[in-house]
């Protein structure tokens, strides 16, 4: 926070009133600035919010159209649902095997990235560039080189690691597995920054004066860099797996939830309950049951996986 | 000796690795879209192109609708960048730079609002703008787009912000200038760089966004670059060259913009986590 405790211009002020009215008055002031983003965001994030739980407590079928109070119905049918639960699942799938994915990349990239090798700073910054182009290029991009006469499978041909080209979206397995490479690809990036800059602003000491103890590269990194990371990785770990939870298009786009409902996540459970059944209620409902599942996730997450030291904004 | 030959050549594997996964891919995709149809088809993929041909971005800007998908998203993009711009800046100035009471609760409830997952918000924010009347309007996906990236731009802020010395601000206002004047002529200048990023950040996500333009966006003239190109994709019988030329142009603003402030992009990206 801003360190802005010395106030020469106290005596400045043309009213000639007591310190704590000043006091106000510059808070006051500094509300003001903070008041719009907060005003939108309440439009736009709270209100939203609680017509999502009312919503979700009738029986909306297309929007525009009213609906009447039905209490909890649509949570008990969703709860009896094998579509909701199987969707649940998946999304813990998806969660999970992106942060697996992910971290495994984004810990390669960074280490490889921390070195010293002409054009560093370059490689630094560019290493972003599947996360910041555009998830329609993403899908057109891979949907291209994963086809069935694709780049991808030519290689694996060509190269005799495989027999015949492989239907990455073919079967529920194997496009599971595509839209989760998929999306880390996209990912890993974001999060291997996030470690490089951590991993930077670790004393170079530190190390050095563990490798004159005689410590090894990798009792280097178990010993020294991993809980100096802790914090980071913290972060990481509850944004990330927030973030992961919502992702959408990649999938849709890539699979629109097939082959029969195998990448059928939470998120493509409600676009497609809302948006192609027109049971808008109902996709309310399960944006709540999300919603409180999320919640009890981070709360779980803050409790237990909280650094030792808390960090202070 | 034997082990620094080591390192660098795990080290030139290591970036070799990381060439091949990140950025081949792309040049893959713009190099092809120049490339005859048959060579892009072809059974043996060329790494480098053999024909040359402008004719897919001809078929992409004459016969479709994609340069109005495109002014589209740059009046969407445009719109979300300076609103985002706007509401963050002045709250990053009265949280890093006021020392309000309830600063750090305020703080705390914009970090949530950041990780919050859009997609609940699908439904009710559709209905929302929907009885507001804004549906199949860009200014409902400017709406949705500066909710999902002021919260994060708040965040990217807070090191330009708070890197700046206090004399400063104090030294204005010594000379008689108002808050408003200290923000524009001492703050701002010094925070350009977060500024900026911040400004090609909502560029880039409101470029991007694809699932609230689905449902928010009904007639073909009101379509955004992502929901067009995904249209393009199931329309015709796949054709390979129109779609990786309409890849390349919607990366390119991108990549433009990016090159430009890359550095602090990427600063800004990592600063809120690093604290």
């Amino acid at each position: 926070m801003a360190i802005h405790t010395s106030r020469p211009t106290a005596h400045k002020d043309p009213r000639p009133k007591g310190q704590f009215v000043r006091w106000r008055g510059r808070s006051l002031l500094g509300y003001c600035f903070v008041a719009p983003l907060l005003l939108w965001l309440a439009a736009t994030i709270l209100y939203p919010l609680g017509s999502a739980v009312v919503l979700s407590l009738q029986n909306v079928q297309i929007i525009g159209t009213s609906g009447t109070f039905v209490g909890l119905e649509n949570y008990l049918r969703l709860l009896s649902s094998h579509n909701f639960w199987q969707a649940f699942g998946r999304s813990m799938v998806w969660v999970l095997g992106n942060a697996l994915l992910q971290t495994l990349a984004a810990f390669t990239a960074a280490l490889i990235l921390n070195q010293r090798f002409p054009g560093q700073r370059f490689a630094r910054i560019w290493i972003i560039l599947s996360w910041i182009v555009p998830t329609v290029v993403v899908v057109i991009l891979w949907r291209w080189l994963l086809s069935s006469s694709g780049v991808l499978n030519y290689l694996l041909v060509w190269t005799g690691v495989w027999r015949e080209p492989i239907g990455f979206f073919g079967t529920a397995n194997a496009a599971t597995l595509s839209v989760i490479a998929i999306n880390s690809w996209r990912w890993f990036p974001f999060m291997a920054v996030t470690v490089l800059a951590a991993l930077q602003s670790i004393p170079s000491d530190l190390n050095e004066a563990a490798a004159v103890d005689g410590a090894n590269a990798q009792q280097r990194f178990w010993q020294i860099t991993l809980p100096l990371l802790q914090p980071v990785l913290f972060v990481l770990g509850l944004v990330g797996t927030l973030l992961s939870f919502n992702v959408f298009d990649v999938i849709w786009l890539l699979t629109g939830g097939g082959p029969s409902n195998a990448t059928t996540t939470l998120p493509v459970l409600i676009y497609e309950t809302a948006f192609a059944q027109y049971r808008l209620s109902q996709a309310a409902a399960i944006s709540v049951l999300s919603g409180l599942a999320l919640l009890l996730f981070a709360a779980l997450f803050i409790r237990f996986m909280s650094p030792p030291q808390e960090d202070e904004p | 000796m034997t082990t620094r030959i080591r390192h660098r050549s795990l080290l030139a594997l290591g970036l070799l690795g990381l060439l091949l996964v990140v950025v081949a891919p792309f040049y893959y995709v713009a190099t092809s879209s120049f490339k005859l149809p048959q060579e892009v088809i072809a059974q043996v993929p060329t790494l480098f192109p053999q024909s040359f041909t402008l004719q897919h971005y001809e078929k992409l800007l004459r016969s479709s609708n994609f340069p109005t998908y495109l002014a589209n998203s740059m009046l969407v993009a445009s719109g979300t960048m300076g609103i985002c711009v706007t509401l963050s800046t002045l709250a990053a100035y009265g949280l890093y730079r006021m020392q309000l009471p309830a600063g750090k609760f305020l703080f705390r409830i914009i970090l949530v609002t950041y990780a919050f997952p859009g997609v609940l918000l699908l439904i009710p924010l559709y209905g929302l703008l929907s009885q507001l009347g804004l549906v199949d309007r860009l200014v409902s996906l400017v709406i949705v787009n500066v909710t999902f990236t002021a919260p994060f731009a708040v965040w990217m802020l807070r090191a330009f912000f708070t890197a700046i010395p206090g004399e400063l601000e104090e030294a204005a206002a010594l000379d008689g200038a108002t808050r408003a004047q200290t923000l524009i002529r001492i703050v701002l200048p010094l925070a350009a760089p977060g500024v900026a990023s911040v400004a090609i950040f909502a560029f880039i996500l409101a470029w991007t966004e694809y699932m609230f333009a689905s449902v928010l966006i009904l007639s073909d003239a009101n379509r955004p670059v992502p929901v067009g190109l995904a249209g393009i994709i199931g329309q015709y019988q796949v054709d390979w060259g129109l779609l990786l030329a309409g890849a390349t142009v919607t990366m390119l603003p991108v990549l433009i913009l990016f090159s430009l402030v890359g550095r602090y992009f990427v600063e800004g990206l990592t600063a809120g986590a690093m604290k």
